[in-house]
């Protein structure tokens, strides 16, 4: 909220909501704070203390969606980023956390109920910054200094657990980021109100009527009769912030296995520096994926700017791929549209799919000499050698996807259906689904078909000798066709069995087209159809021809 | 700027027999090797210094394949096919298929059939009408709205020695388009058929190699078993134009045209006569109309 108003920073300001019979505060800012103004008392309350109060409403659904944006920011750090939007969610089960730290955006608590923030598993990510506890503390002093330069009051602090994390972050008294040593944190977080330990708040309030103030009151409690009093979760919350119990944060987004970084001294804005670092990128990627026997099927980049926003891209290919120079051709094609606005200071490449690298390569159906060899299942494909003429296929398939898009680069498979509209059916190139000669199969058993189908039939006015005849002559785009030879007609009925199809209707009337390929004097050769109920007159005013296509 | 192009080596056809300069003796082997390398260097001067060395197509038709230089379509290179007007745009389909079936059988590979989406070819080709000329499942079919993106595409394909041939249905080509793709085809050996629309200028300026123009004609006659002619459409015939064929016989004034018939029993194009064969008995009034 500070951001979008620059001059409240100098005022003593508040976020209100209206709940509980009346307007209260939701949140404050620092002024407010020390004004002696705390979340939750009625707005009238608060104007006794300061009669000036500037205040705003609350607007939780856009607080949400910031807060979405700056967890996507600290991917930076690390993949493992949760949003913890009202004070905590209950999280069991995992690995064990060595590490773990919070970020309290403080005007994001203001505007996110006082609870907002971020949790970010950091474990083996503060090496980046530093060697050991002074590449953590590195870490930590990054983050809000870079979070403070966008406009953002962080409160942030690292420790062990998550919970230990949680509680320092919001309830500890100190003036910077806290950095809880190894194994430190029971110390940290024993003064601290129980509150600290993520509780609802009837049982803090419990805690507290019998006289259990701070965390340290607990610590030495036996904890069965705990358990029994308030239940499991003051408990688990408490074996949590200690580490006895082990919780995971459960990433926003699912982190990718596979994935590369490279920071920028400078700001880089040059398409050429780009490409070349996401070359290099590439790269480091491949290695990786050499060593996991894995190829990727699709790559996302990230491009964190100057400004904090993030520019993402992304590529996919159509079999496992770990080769670099076709990846980087792939990229050649995004990375132009890409925008680098003031500069990119970070790059971040990660494998989103990764599939076993089979070294021999199904190979697609190819000819020899006109007779086409087809792969059939897994058997046949163990005893083929990988083909590099393949492989030069796929990659082509592959740079025309991610130029054209996935539906635009397709193979053609016949469908089972009497509708020539139906009749085809585009597939994704990579998949072998076709059998070399099936086309032939299918087009043996159909009559005459057009070498070009129109997407839309075009109604046509035409003129018959009889009423059941087909026509001798008709009008369409404005030039007028006398036929010389009619072929047919070929009977297709509706397909019943199709939603578009009611079957009363098929019952009552069924109806269908009559085909007929003509020819006109010229010799342009048309594929026509009579459309309307079966078996009647062909003059009836239900009955309309139709040109569906051009014949060879 | 006229450019004539000395072309008297290039037909290696029985044809040019009676040309000067052939008149050898075929007897004696070393001149024949002579002649080869000589028509190898003829060739290299005439068509700059990226002499493509696939080997040419034949289409299979002696009569067309006569007057195409090295007796067929050349291999590496950009052919047009223009339909005489918009409504033969099926005839001028299906001419492109038999090419193509010419030259899925003579190379390997996966054929890549690229379509704009846009103008008068809104529908891609139908592939169970295809599968009479080539296996649809040997096709590769890339649409794209835009002219860049398809011209791209075709330049993309051409660039990749394993596709077998490149096919591009794009209406707006420029000059400078053309002789891009020709210069592709050129360094990979791969063909190009580029499938323009009808278009009402004589001729757009082109670095094509060959254009034909395809027309579609009234089909034979097919006999019932009372020697009446049915109503039923009997050989696909076209008109076929050979507008332009660069590297062909300069001496040659007139533009080469041929009535051919596409047989879908024997699967093949063949160049029928002219002058009209009328079966014996037929009755001459039903084919005057």
């Amino acid at each position: 909220m500070a951001r979008r108003h620059k001059d409240w920073l100098a005022k003593t300001a508040a976020l209100i909501g209206f709940h509980q019979g009346g307007p209260r505060i939701v949140a404050v800012n620092e002024h407010a704070r020390s004004a002696g103004i705390r979340a939750g008392q009625r707005l009238a309350d608060a104007r006794t203390l300061v009669p000036d109060l500037t205040t705003a409403h609350a607007e939780p659904a856009s607080d949400l969606k910031l807060l979405e944006t700056l967890a996507g920011w600290c991917e930076r750090y690390t993949p493992w980023v949760a949003i913890d939007p009202l004070g905590g969610a209950l999280v069991d089960s995992g690995f064990e956390i060595d590490a773990a730290a919070e970020l309290v955006d403080r005007m994001a608590t203001a505007t996110f109920g006082g609870d907002g923030g971020l949790m970010l598993d950091v474990t083996g990510c503060g090496h980046l910054f530093g060697s050991g506890i002074e590449g953590e503390r590195a870490l930590l002093a990054d983050l809000t200094a870079r979070l403070a330069r966008h406009g953002f009051t962080a409160r942030a602090a690292m420790a062990d657990t998550a919970g230990a994390a949680w509680a320092l972050a919001r309830f500890a008294e100190r003036q910077k980021d806290l950095l809880a040593p190894v194994a430190g944190h029971r110390a940290l977080i024993a003064p601290l109100p129980v509150e600290a330990l993520r509780l609802d708040a009837t049982t803090a309030e419990t805690l507290r009527r019998l006289g259990l103030r701070c965390i340290g009151d607990l610590l030495p409690m036996p904890r069965a009769p705990l358990s029994q009093r308030f239940g499991d979760l003051l408990v688990r919350r408490l074996d949590q912030a200690l580490g006895s119990a082990a919780e995971t944060i459960q990433p926003r987004l699912p982190a990718p296995a596979f994935r590369t970084r490279l920071a920028f001294a400078e700001p880089i804005g040059r398409a050429e520096d780009i490409a070349a670092a996401t070359s290099r990128l590439l790269a480091a990627l491949c290695g990786q994926f050499e060593k996991a026997g894995v190829g990727a099927r699709r790559l996302e980049l990230s491009l964190f700017r100057v400004d904090g926003s993030i520019e993402r891209t992304a590529i996919g290919t159509g079999r496992p791929s770990r080769d670099n120079t076709h990846l980087m051709k792939l990229f050649q094609e995004p990375l132009s549209h890409l925008d680098a606005g003031f500069g990119v200071e970070l790059m971040m490449l990660s494998a989103a799919a990764v599939e076993p690298f089979d070294t021999q390569q199904v190979a697609l159906a190819h000819a020899v000499g006109g007779e086409v060899m087809q792969v059939q299942g897994s058997d046949a494909s163990a005893a083929l050698p990988a083909r590099s003429d393949d492989t030069e296929v796929i990659q082509l398939v592959d740079r025309l996807t991610q130029r054209l898009g996935t539906a635009n680069v397709v193979r053609l498979a016949p469908r089972a259906s009497h509708l020539p509209e139906r009749a085809v059916i585009a597939l994704p190139v990579a998949k072998p689904a076709v059998r070399a000669g099936l086309w032939t199969k299918v087009a043996a058993y159909k009559g005459p078909r057009p070498t070009r189908l129109l997407a839309q039939p075009e109604a046509i006015q035409t003129t018959a000798q009889l009423p059941d005849d087909p026509p001798r002559q008709f009008n369409w785009r404005g030039s007028l066709h006398r036929l010389k030879r009619i072929e047919g007609p070929e009977r297709l009925v509706d397909e019943w069995w199709q939603d578009s199809v009611s079957i009363e209707k098929v019952e009552t009337a069924p109806s269908g087209r009559d085909y007929y390929r003509v020819e006109d004097e010229d010799g342009q050769r048309f594929w026509l159809y009579r459309d309307g109920p079966l078996n009647t007159p062909a003059v009836l005013p239900a009955s309309r021809w139709y040109v569906h296509g051009f014949c060879a | 700027m006229t450019i004539i192009f000395p072309n008297a080596f290039a037909p290696s056809s029985a044809s040019r027999d009676d040309a000067p300069v052939l008149v050898l003796d075929r007897a004696e082997p070393g001149r024949e090797d002579e002649l080869r390398r000589l028509r190898e260097t003829v060739r290299r001067i005439e068509r700059g210094s990226v002499a493509s060395t696939a080997p040419s197509i034949p289409l299979d038709v002696p009569e067309i394949d006569a007057v195409l230089p090295d007796g067929g379509l050349a291999g590496g290179a950009l052919h047009e096919i223009v339909p005489g007007d918009a409504a033969h745009d099926g005839a001028a389909l299906g001419f492109t298929a038999t090419v193509l079936g010419r030259i899925a059988a003579a190379r390997r590979g996966q054929i890549l059939w690229i379509h704009r989406q846009a103008g008068a070819l809104t529908a891609p080709p139908y592939a169970p009408a295809l599968a009479a000329f080539i296996d649809p499942a040997r096709v590769i079919l890339a649409s794209s709205r835009r002219v860049e993106d398809a011209l791209w595409t075709m330049e993309e394909g051409l660039r990749c020695g394993a596709i077998a041939a490149v096919v591009g249905e794009i209406d707006k080509v420029e000059l400078a388009a053309t002789r891009r793709l020709q210069l592709a085809a050129e360094k990979s050996g791969v063909p190009a058929l580029l499938l323009r629309v009808a278009e009402k200028k004589s001729a757009a300026i082109s670095a094509a190699v060959t254009r034909w123009r395809v027309t579609s004609a009234p089909s034979r006659s097919r006999l019932g078993a009372d020697g009446e002619s049915l109503d039923d459409i009997g050989g696909l015939r076209w008109r076929l134009d050979l507008l332009r064929n660069r590297f062909g016989d300069p001496a040659r004034t007139e533009t080469p045209s041929w009535l051919v018939e596409w047989t879908n029993e024997k699967g093949h194009l063949a160049v029928v006569s002219e002058t009209v064969s009328r079966p014996h008995g037929a009755p001459a009034q039903r084919l005057a109309g």
